[in-house]
């Protein structure tokens, strides 16, 4: 035990990586994003939280110094043991929370609040009970002030297109779990934002609908390219539907590792998940992530 | 036992058709039916709007809590002697007991249906660019509508028994001025009558409460706070 924690402390450079993914490396056939616009900055960003138990306030570290840029159109999942701040970033970059210090530029403008150019998939799906599916993908479209008329179209398209189309006047508490989700997915999407942002979408759903979901979400993604930052605390999902793997340490969240993914796409899944590289990713992470918090152990 | 006591149903009903008959019924219902109403009105229009700004504002909710939470266990009949200073012996006084009845239960119940909103789905319309206008109005306000309508239908159920505590204690008229009659004068079948009548319109009234409830909140499974 102790011998493999050293070995994998000791994969510092690319050099050090195991043969396959050194040739993973060599075979990355998304090198090209480099030349790409830069559309998302994360400059060293830091953010506490402040707790207060029994009169005492205890100052929680939520993320500490956190850089990420991230370029039009590419799809980059955030992986991290629970708490360690994902989620938390992923607001920030919405606009939603403040961040203490540090700068998140969206296409070379300062993140204030939430905008027209971002849009969330909540994890807990967050759809209005008292609303028809229909009138929920409408919500979205709604406060941007479009005419009726328009709404229920774009509506229509997107449920159309995740599945939906049948299930317009229903309630979200008469359709299960992936059908909400489904729906939460349109919502997002009718707004045509340039940066979808996915906080753990289908962590509350069954194993099966997951693998399904993820497979129309790259099919969406393939037809309708967007720049998608990811949630997850599943390694496989970030594997198989990610460009780039952001591996983050538990509380204070830091970026521990970047990972590339050099899957050609479009990927299948079962074709995909049989692969040796998918597989050895898979693995390289999981020693990634348990790196990180025997490191967080020792602190 | 003595049937003068507890007087079979064919005389109360015979007695129920007497009063109906003779018109003493439903000009003293119409009267008590209208202080009803206006007293229940009132505080479902002051309690819910009390109840939505104790619900979304910090302070109005730490000002009136305290007041709002005694009020609501103290027993109402209490306040009847300053009512009466106050409004006088005239409908205004059981107008007054009617709404003081119903209003704390209504208050109360919207408070808790606005601060039970999910947070989630505030972040979502927030994230979608809602302003607060709209995060009150798309939002909270729906989805405390069923404890609203819950607060409504406890306040109406309230209502009706201020109505009747207001006419037998304030002025006697209406269905309390009925009761307290047939009561002093043992005209016990007459009396039942009048009970049960008073049952009905309770029931009817909340009925209708519960009709417009279901109206407007369809989308879910029937819920109630007591």
């Amino acid at each position: 035990m102790v011998q493999n924690v050293h070995a994998v402390q000791d994969l510092q450079t690319v050099e050090e990586l195991p043969r396959g993914l050194q040739v993973l490396n060599e075979l990355n056939v998304f090198n090209n994003l480099n030349q790409a616009k830069l559309l998302v900055e994360i400059q060293s960003v830091s953010k506490s939280f402040h707790k207060t138990v029994k009169e005492s306030t205890k100052e929680i570290k939520a993320l500490a110094d956190v850089s990420l840029s991230i370029h039009e159109n590419e799809f980059v999942s955030i992986i991290g043991p629970s708490g360690c701040g994902k989620t938390t970033l992923l607001k920030m970059i919405d606009g939603l929370i403040p961040y203490d210090s540090g700068r998140i530029l969206i296409d070379g403008r300062q993140v204030t609040a939430p905008g027209p150019d971002r849009a969330v998939v909540f994890q807990a799906f967050a759809l209005l009970p008292w609303r028809t599916v229909l009138a929920n993908v409408e919500f979205s479209l709604e406060l941007r002030r479009l005419p009726k008329e328009e709404r229920t179209k774009i509506a229509r398209d997107y449920l159309t297109r995740v599945g939906l189309a049948d299930f317009e006047n229903h309630y979200p508490h008469e359709l299960s779990g992936g059908m909400q989700q489904r729906a939460g997915l349109a919502r997002a999407l009718a707004v045509n934002p340039a940066i979808l942002l996915m906080d753990e979408p289908f962590g509350a759903v069954d194993a099966q609908t997951r693998q399904l979901l993820q497979e129309e979400l790259l099919e969406l993604w393939q037809s309708q390219r967007k720049t998608v930052i990811f949630i997850t605390h599943s390694m496989d999902e970030a594997v198989y539907l990610s460009d780039r793997v952001v591996v983050m340490t538990p509380r204070p969240g830091k970026v521990a590792e970047i990972l590339d993914v050099p899957l050609p796409r479009p990927r299948v899944s079962e074709e995909v998940r049989r692969d040796g590289k998918f597989v050895d990713l898979t693995n390289y992470i999981w020693e990634s992530l348990k790196k990180a918090m025997e490191n967080h152990h020792l602190e | 036992m003595d049937s003068s006591l507890i007087p079979p149903l064919t005389q109360i009903g015979a007695a129920w058709w007497k009063l109906l008959s003779s018109g003493k019924l439903l000009a003293n219902l119409s009267m008590s039916l209208t202080t009803l109403a206006i007293g229940f009105c009132l505080a479902a229009f002051i309690g819910v709007v009390l109840g939505l700004l104790m619900g979304r504002f910090r302070a109005i909710e730490h000002f009136l809590d305290l007041y709002v939470n005694a009020l609501m266990s103290a027993p109402t009949t209490a306040f009847v002697p300053v009512l009466i200073l106050w409004f006088g012996l005239g409908m205004e006084s059981r107008i007054a007991v009617v709404f003081l009845f119903a209003i704390f239960v209504i208050i109360i119940n919207t408070m808790t249906g606005v601060k039970q909103v999910d947070t989630v789905l505030m972040e979502m319309a927030r994230s979608f660019g809602a302003r607060e206008r709209e995060i009150f109005f798309k939002i909270m306000l729906p989805a405390a509508l069923p404890a609203i309508m819950a607060g409504l239908r406890l306040g109406m159920g309230r209502a009706v028994k201020g109505m009747v505590t207001a006419e037998m204690l304030l002025t006697l008229t209406g269905i309390g001025a009925m009761i307290m009659q047939y009561g002093s004068s043992f005209a016990t079948d007459s009396l039942f009558a009048v009970i049960l009548t008073i049952l009905m319109v309770a029931l009817a009234a909340m009925k209708a409460v519960q009709w417009i409830d279901r109206r407007l909140t369809g989308w879910k499974a029937e819920i109630a706070i007591e």
